[in-house]
């Protein structure tokens, strides 16, 4: 949404009540919750929007930001509110139990023919799909013998679009071996660009978790990653999400989530599957 | 074999399905003999008011922990008086596994559930009132302990009061010690009350 220019709100502030009612909405829209102690983080934002936009106050800002058709502003405000905060590797002992334990495991249950597939959420910027995607490269030799199909999504579109670009800094890829970094990207000035191959081997969409249109579509994943989304969501949006993806994975798929987070303490729809590398979900095999 | 785009599936969040999501159809979907149509169903009848009497009647009967789930999830994102009054009326329930998920269900619902646990706290029923007491273990609410301190200064039965000692030991303060020494000469004769409220009183006086 295009800037405004000279800002009528200048000395604004949010008020407890304007806080608790955006509170109160943006968790309603997003599965998002904000508690007193990201006040600031939140005032702020809101704040430059409210003086980007051209508006007067909270209150005029508020009822277009509900009211606008296009959703636009929303989306927007949604982009600067949620963190984007990863690198490539990270937490790599799951990608170690996704190639000695969770595959293999996958596989048996396939048939010739038959594709992987993998769904990252949140995407972010995309270093965690394409570390999946170099995992599979370096370390599964079943990739020889299956197809395999990464998608990541993610509810703010600007970091799609980064993701898209694959260039990266030098802190995200600091924990990429030397040889993969020969291998899969090219250093241009501070920044590393990663190849097109890997590039084209990761389907990115945009997806509002805590909108079931927006999920429907996403059905027989054999393994979703959605690690440190979670805490950010309260407790009926983390049930919710959870039963997404139930609905998201074939039989007998597993949940990855972050090191924080316990699938256990959420949902009871999952199985807990204790691998030397890592604990993760499972759906029942005989789930209907 | 290699890296592969399903370009056939479309994500555009484009509403295809194949069956109507007309409220009155959703409810008699909820009786679908596939139970992905059910959880489905019960998850769309979030946009339908009056939904809750429909979701609470098949919770009775459902079997398939997963549908549970997700109807327990669509009462209690309904919100409504009608949703948590079907959800009380579970906690009656013979079935241990549903007032157990029911009991989990009540304590995301503070808000809603804060108005009504006098009335919990003061069931004819003991059980019920100790499901209560275990609704009142994680629901976050600032209320907590004078409930619990209502419990032990005044509920007949040892079973419930020996629910809420248990709890007064985690979450109580200095306002929990006289009626906690009173709960301890209310019954005298018995062994594990005397226990738990001289556990809890050690835990409040720092000993």
């Amino acid at each position: 949404m295009p800037l405004n220019p000279p800002s009528p709100a200048a000395g604004l502030t949010i008020s407890s009540e304007d806080f608790l009612k955006f509170k109160e909405y943006f968790y309603r829209r997003t599965g998002i919750s904000f508690d007193s102690s990201k006040r600031y983080f939140v005032d702020k934002r809101l704040i430059e929007r409210i003086e980007a936009t051209g508006n007067a106050s909270f209150r005029s800002y508020f009822t277009m930001l509900r009211f606008q058709a296009s959703g636009e502003e929303l989306q927007y405000l949604t982009n600067l509110m949620t963190v984007n905060e990863t690198y490539f590797l990270r937490e790599d002992y799951q990608f170690k139990c996704l190639v000695d334990s969770i595959l293999p495991e996958v596989v048996e249950q396939k048939k010739k023919g038959d594709s992987l597939k993998i769904w990252c959420i949140p995407s972010s910027s995309g270093e965690e799909p394409y570390s999946v995607a170099m995992f599979l490269l370096e370390h599964w030799p079943g990739i020889n013998d299956w197809d395999v199909e990464i998608i990541s999504s993610d509810i703010d579109t600007k970091i799609l679009a980064a993701a898209r670009a694959g260039r990266y800094s030098a802190r995200s890829v600091q924990h990429v071996p030397a040889r993969w970094l020969t291998k899969y990207f090219r250093k241009i000035g501070e920044e590393y660009q990663l190849s097109s191959d890997l590039r084209d081997a990761v389907e990115f969409t945009r997806v509002n978790l805590a909108e079931s249109a927006d999920t429907r579509p996403y059905r027989n994943f054999d393994v979703i990653f959605c690690r440190n989304l979670l805490i950010y969501f309260d407790d009926v949006s983390r049930k919710m999400a959870a039963e997404t993806f139930y609905e998201a994975l074939r039989p007998g798929g597993f949940v990855c989530l972050g090191h924080s987070e316990s699938m256990s303490r959420i949902s009871s729809l999952y199985k807990v599957r204790k691998f030397p590398d890592a604990i993760v979900y499972q759906k029942s095999l005989e789930a209907r | 074999m290699a890296f592969v785009k399903q370009k056939a599936v479309r994500f555009d969040g484009e509403d295809r399905r194949e069956r109507s999501r007309d409220c009155v159809d959703l409810a008699s979907e909820l009786e679908d003999a596939n139970p992905t149509s059910r959880r489905w169903a019960a998850r769309d009848l979030i946009d339908c008011p009056n939904a809750a009497r429909a979701l609470v009647s098949r919770l009775k009967r459902e079997e398939e922990v997963p549908v549970r789930e997700v109807i327990l999830t669509t009462l209690i994102r309904l919100d409504d008086a009608s949703a948590l009054g079907g959800l009380v009326e579970c906690l009656r329930s013979e079935d241990a596994a549903l007032r157990n998920e029911v009991i989990e269900a009540m304590k995301l619902l503070p808000g809603e559930v804060a108005p009504i646990m006098q009335s919990l706290l003061a069931d004819l029923d003991p059980d019920v009132r100790i499901f209560a007491v275990n609704i009142l273990e994680s629901l976050r609410h600032a209320d907590v302990e004078s409930w619990l301190i209502q419990v032990i200064e005044k509920d007949p039965e040892v079973n419930v009061c020996a629910a809420a000692v248990d709890l007064l030991s985690e979450v109580a303060s200095a306002k929990a010690l006289q009626p906690l020494v009173r709960l301890k000469s209310r019954f005298s004769e018995e062994p594990y009350i005397q226990f738990a409220a001289e556990l809890a009183l050690q835990r409040i006086r720092g000993v």
